[in-house]
């Protein structure tokens, strides 16, 4: 469960600050998938990097599966993120020198998985994405739509309550966005993961439980 | 916590040999240089060291040097004495000298050098002397009349070329006038030209003891009895047995002798030593911080993105400060092959001194403080470029 209160965040001071987000309420439910639209600068990037730790409110209080994140210091911020959040970046954002399976094996063996353990665990989440074929292969080796399934493969990795998308088909063409977005949906559905993305496509509305719309940093409607 | 070792050395050595092969190679070569730089100076200058030692032994003082006993200013009984001494065990030969100033002159030049009067063949035992004859002959025991110049004492026909004073080009053959503490005056006929390269032979004269004790009046008498050991190294001890054999004249070791020399000669190497040495660590510091920092800028973004997927900092720092000490390790051991061929090299060719031949000598103390040295350089190196940009916060790291 995921519960945001006054959320806000300020950039700049005196006449050039700019109101990001401006005082969000937010809740989603355990399991839901959640996609969160509006128009660019609406601030849907800025409460996913909120949501997702990477970015400190200026004010209000965000908990997650009941810890206050807003008390946590930068280790346990990045344990929180380790253990319990999965992200899904744009543009993939995968190690250009690792293999498919060591981008994946990374996060659960600094988890504190075995060598092994990881090894069985990177496979069979391959074998999910549908890139079992392609564990030997480097990011530049796979094409869009590949690389962002290795990198959803990543966020599921430890197995997250929560994941985490940044528009992960914004870089993808039709064909490869229903596949991936087939795929989140699929997870979502069957390992009863929370999932919120990011996404300014219409189409993509279909897929999500409820659809939050911001607009100049306020939540417009769907906020729950 | 060996966890975090264990993720961090796979991400640095995925990133190491996937990355970008050329930049790794250039700097494992410029660091290999660095240790170059860093031992080969002073191994070469151990080696000067080496060579000046040598030379106060084989040409100056022998292992121990032998001085009249407090109050005397000569050593009487000389005959008796040496035969004490060569009895000594440990003790190769011996050979008793007489040194003094005296004036010579030739053809209006007049210099005054230091005069050794000595015993050419016992002489021969102790000393290399005889080795360094650049022209004419050796004294024989029996000589009189007759004299050894050294090359430096000599002098060239130009004088320019001289920079200190000379007897203007004399040769073999030649008649000097010497002229000594006595006020005794006698010509010497030139019988040979000594270069050894020793400053202090070459810028001597030498007479038979038989031809000085003629012209003072004495006998068996002596300022100096320079004794050669068997071993090199345990002067010390050899002196303490000569004390026990009855020896009660004063008794110094060559390093006694020249310590003042070679404390003046190392001081001075010392200090360009120590400058090339902090030059050579500002280069590696430098280029290994610069490849680190250029890397961690370049992965700005995959660096914010693995802290966002929950990799710890120390993690990633730990990472580069691998790829450092990889760097370091690999540098380190290209330098001590290229050293390994260098001094090969100049073993079987060593540069040639005005003292003579130097080969470098590696000191295996010099061998440790260079890697510790660089590896202390490399940790910083890798630890502050990956510190500073893992201090930046994720989402300005992942815009890039």
């Amino acid at each position: 469960m995921i519960i945001g209160s006054n959320l806000a965040k300020i950039y700049g001071k005196g006449t050039v600050e700019v109101r990001a987000l401006d005082g969000v309420d937010i809740r989603i439910r355990k399991g839901e998938f959640v996609g969160i639209t509006g128009a660019s600068g609406s601030g849907k990037s800025t409460l996913l990097h909120l949501l997702g730790l990477l970015d400190r409110p200026t004010t209000g209080t965000l908990v997650i599966d009941g810890v206050d994140v807003g008390l946590l210091g930068e280790r346990g911020r990045t344990l929180f993120r380790l253990n319990r959040l999965g992200y899904v970046f744009q543009d993939y954002a995968l190690v250009p020198e690792l293999t498919a399976e060591e981008n994946i094996y990374l996060p659960s063996r600094v988890r504190g998985m075995t060598v092994k353990e990881c090894t069985r665990a990177c496979r069979d989440i391959l074998s999910l994405v549908g890139l079992r074929d392609r564990v030997d292969f480097l990011p530049g080796e796979m094409s869009g739509g590949e690389q962002q399934r290795v990198a959803i493969a990543r966020a599921l990795v430890n197995n997250p309550a929560i994941i985490l998308a940044d528009e992960p088909c914004a870089n993808l063409d039709t064909r490869n966005s229903t596949i991936i977005l087939d795929l989140i949906r699929k997870l979502n559905r069957e390992l009863k993961q929370t999932v919120v993305m990011v996404s300014h496509e219409e189409w993509h509305q279909k897929y999500f439980d409820r659809v939050i719309v911001l607009k100049d940093g306020k939540i417009v409607s769907g906020g729950d | 916590m060996l966890e975090e070792e264990q993720v961090a050395f796979f991400l640095a050595s995925r990133l190491i040999t996937r990355g970008n092969k050329g930049t790794i190679l250039l700097t494992i070569m410029i660091i290999a240089m660095v240790f170059v730089n860093l031992i080969f100076l002073p191994s070469i200058i151990a080696g000067i060291v080496v060579l000046f030692n040598q030379q106060n032994i084989d040409y100056s003082y022998g292992n121990l040097v032998i001085e009249p006993r407090e109050d005397q200013l000569l050593i009487t009984n000389v005959k008796e004495l040496q035969q004490k001494i060569n009895r000594v065990p440990g003790v190769v030969a011996s050979t008793p000298r007489y040194t003094g100033a005296a004036t010579i002159v030739s053809k209006g030049k007049s210099t005054t050098p230091l005069l050794i009067a000595i015993n050419p063949e016992d002489e021969k035992q102790v000393l290399k002397i005889h080795t360094g004859i650049a022209s004419g002959d050796y004294l024989n025991d029996g000589d009189t009349g007759q004299i050894l110049i050294g090359t430096t004492l000599a002098g060239n026909k130009d004088q320019k070329v001289d920079r200190t004073p000379t007897l203007g080009g004399v040769d073999v053959g030649k008649t000097v006038e010497v002229t000594f503490r006595n006020g005794i005056t006698r010509q010497y006929r030139i019988k040979g030209i000594i270069a050894s390269g020793q400053f202090s032979v070459d810028s001597s004269a030498f007479i038979t003891r038989k031809e000085l004790e003629s012209v003072l009046g004495t006998t068996d008498t002596a300022n100096q009895i320079l004794v050669k050991t068997q071993m090199t190294g345990n002067e010390d001890a050899m002196r303490i047995t000569l004390m026990q054999y009855g020896i009660q004249e004063k008794i110094w070791t060559w390093q006694d002798k020249s310590a003042d020399f070679l404390k003046s000669i190392v001081g001075s190497f010392d200090i360009i030593n120590v400058i090339s040495t902090i030059v050579s660590l500002v280069i590696a510091v430098v280029v290994i911080f610069i490849v680190i920092f250029i890397n961690t800028v370049y992965r700005r973004k995959q660096i914010g993105i693995l802290q966002a997927i929950g990799i710890d900092r120390s993690i990633i720092i730990k990472s580069y400060i691998f790829q450092a000490l990889f760097i370091f390790a690999s540098g380190t051991l290209a330098g001590c092959a290229l050293l390994f061929v260098l001094l090969q090299y100049l073993t079987a060719s060593p540069l040639v001194f005005p003292g003579g031949p130097v080969a470098p000598v590696l000191e295996p103390m010099l061998l440790f403080r260079a890697i510790v040295s660089l590896f202390i350089v490399s940790l910083i190196a890798g630890f502050l470029p990956s510190w500073l940009t893992t201090r930046e916060d994720i989402l300005s790291a992942i815009r890039g």
